[in-house]
């Protein structure tokens, strides 16, 4: 389905996100860690939570125009399989993701999207290869982890000539996410602060709707 | 569906970025008449409402006049979904996240050849504001292009157009800046009830602006004729 491809990057970005595959973040104190510790250590900590919200601030700088456009709004997530995005005016738009169905509204108009992901991108999917340990680095991509205090960072570098070149998480052991960036190769860079974020308040489906 | 998406971005949304100087004009605004704007940045966001579907999304534009464009759409995440450029006739799409840039002129897009779009785009774009601000009401007169219009002034700023074949382009929310009237918002309908309303946020008129903002970048990307292209994805 076109659509389907339109959106694949951003459901690239949506899965490694909420599978927390990926990440990094650089720092002055960090100390390298093993990628396989970083990759436990994160799915370690995910494996406890059952449900997050957050509130997030989503920059994007654009590098061709010099401009960095920056955005506020609200995540939520609950497993095994449902994703809430909405982004506050004057860029509002809301994003439900359902295993591999997405339905989105933005615009003036708040006009609805939807469009259906191939299965094996669905969220689901990526959630059932968290359930056990990490025992190999996956193929096709670069890892790096290192260990700030109590601040894990991995990196992932995907093989190629794909658009995201980079992308980074930061999180704490406890599944806490603070920062998720991605730089794209054309010089682009989106990153998403998490803050306020609360785990295992028992969401329900009723906070995963794409009405307000 | 993305057929359709490219004919509004080419034909009717494009033009509406390109918009520069119109206006809603409830309160009066103190513009300069010999101001023109001669570039704009701006966030954007935008509905596209059709018969049969429709559209919506966010992103940025730059615009240097008389016919240089360069639009980003971005996904929820942030990430580049795609790049149009255009220049004249010139027409690049570009879709990083399959490093396929469609490269052509509007009369190659898909759909009744294209030379329109600009026509109609040209034709928002004339929308200079009176002379004097004590300017309103409507009047008819020859287009951009020679095809007759009505145009509806009110305190000087156009706040709607149209065409005997049923185009209608209504600006609102105007500003002033550099003396220049800047319309925020924009929306295009036409006979088909086809409707596009778009939004500008923060805007920057007549900054300078780099020509590489209006060049796309093709290292190492796939490069096919814009004839190729079924659909807003490849």
């Amino acid at each position: 389905m076109k659509s389907e491809k339109l959106f694949f990057s951003m459901s690239l970005c949506l899965c490694v996100s909420i599978a927390f595959v990926l990440g990094s973040l650089s720092s002055a104190q960090a100390r390298p860690i093993p990628p396989l510790e970083g990759l436990e250590a994160l799915r370690k900590g995910f494996a406890g939570i059952s449900d997050f919200s957050a509130e997030i601030t989503q920059e994007k700088r654009l590098s061709l125009m010099k401009r960095t456009m920056t955005m506020k709004g609200t995540v939520r997530f609950r497993k095994p399989d449902q994703f809430f995005l909405a982004i506050n005016p004057p860029y509002a738009s809301r994003m439900v993701l359902k295993d591999a169905t997405i339905e989105m509204a933005g615009g003036p108009e708040g006009k609805r999207n939807r469009m259906v992901l191939p299965p094996e991108q669905g969220l689901g999917r990526w959630f059932s290869k968290l359930a056990s340990p990490v025992t190999q680095l996956p193929e096709g991509v670069a890892i790096q982890a290192d260990l700030t205090n109590s601040l894990y960072t991995l990196t992932i570098t995907p093989q190629g000539q794909g658009q995201v070149r980079e992308l980074a998480i930061a999180f704490l052991a406890d599944g806490t996410i603070r920062r998720l960036t991605i730089l794209e190769r054309n010089g682009d860079k989106a990153s998403m602060i998490f803050k306020k974020l609360r785990r295992n308040t028992g969401l329900t489906d009723s906070d995963f709707r794409l009405e307000p | 569906m993305f057929k359709q998406m490219l004919k509004h971005f080419l034909k009717i949304i494009a033009p509406l970025l390109l918009l520069t100087a119109c206006s809603t004009a409830r309160p009066i605004l103190d513009y300069n008449p010999e101001a023109t704007l001669e570039t704009l940045s701006a966030a954007v966001s935008m509905s596209v409402v059709t018969a049969d579907n429709g559209m919506s999304g966010s992103g940025f534009m730059v615009y240097r006049r008389p016919d240089q464009l360069h639009l980003v759409l971005l996904s929820p995440f942030g990430t580049t979904l795609i790049e149009i450029f255009s220049r004249g006739e010139q027409v690049t799409l570009l879709y990083p996240g399959n490093a396929t840039a469609y490269v052509g002129t509007i009369a190659d897009l898909p759909e009744k050849g294209g030379l329109q779009g600009w026509r109609l785009m040209r034709w928002v774009m004339d929308a200079a504001p009176a002379a004097s601000s004590a300017m309103n009401g409507t009047l008819e007169r020859p287009g951009v292009q020679g095809l007759p219009e009505k145009v509806t002034y009110e305190n000087g700023l156009v706040v709607s157009k149209s065409t005997a074949d049923g185009q209608q382009v209504y600006y609102s929310r105007y500003s002033v800046a550099g003396g220049v009237p800047f319309a925020a918002e924009l929306e295009l309908r036409n006979a088909r009830e086809d409707r596009i309303r778009i939004v500008l946020d923060e805007p920057e008129i007549n900054s300078p602006l780099e020509e590489a903002v209006f060049q796309p970048r093709l290292e190492g990307i796939r490069i096919l004729p814009l004839s190729l292209l079924r659909g807003i994805t490849p």
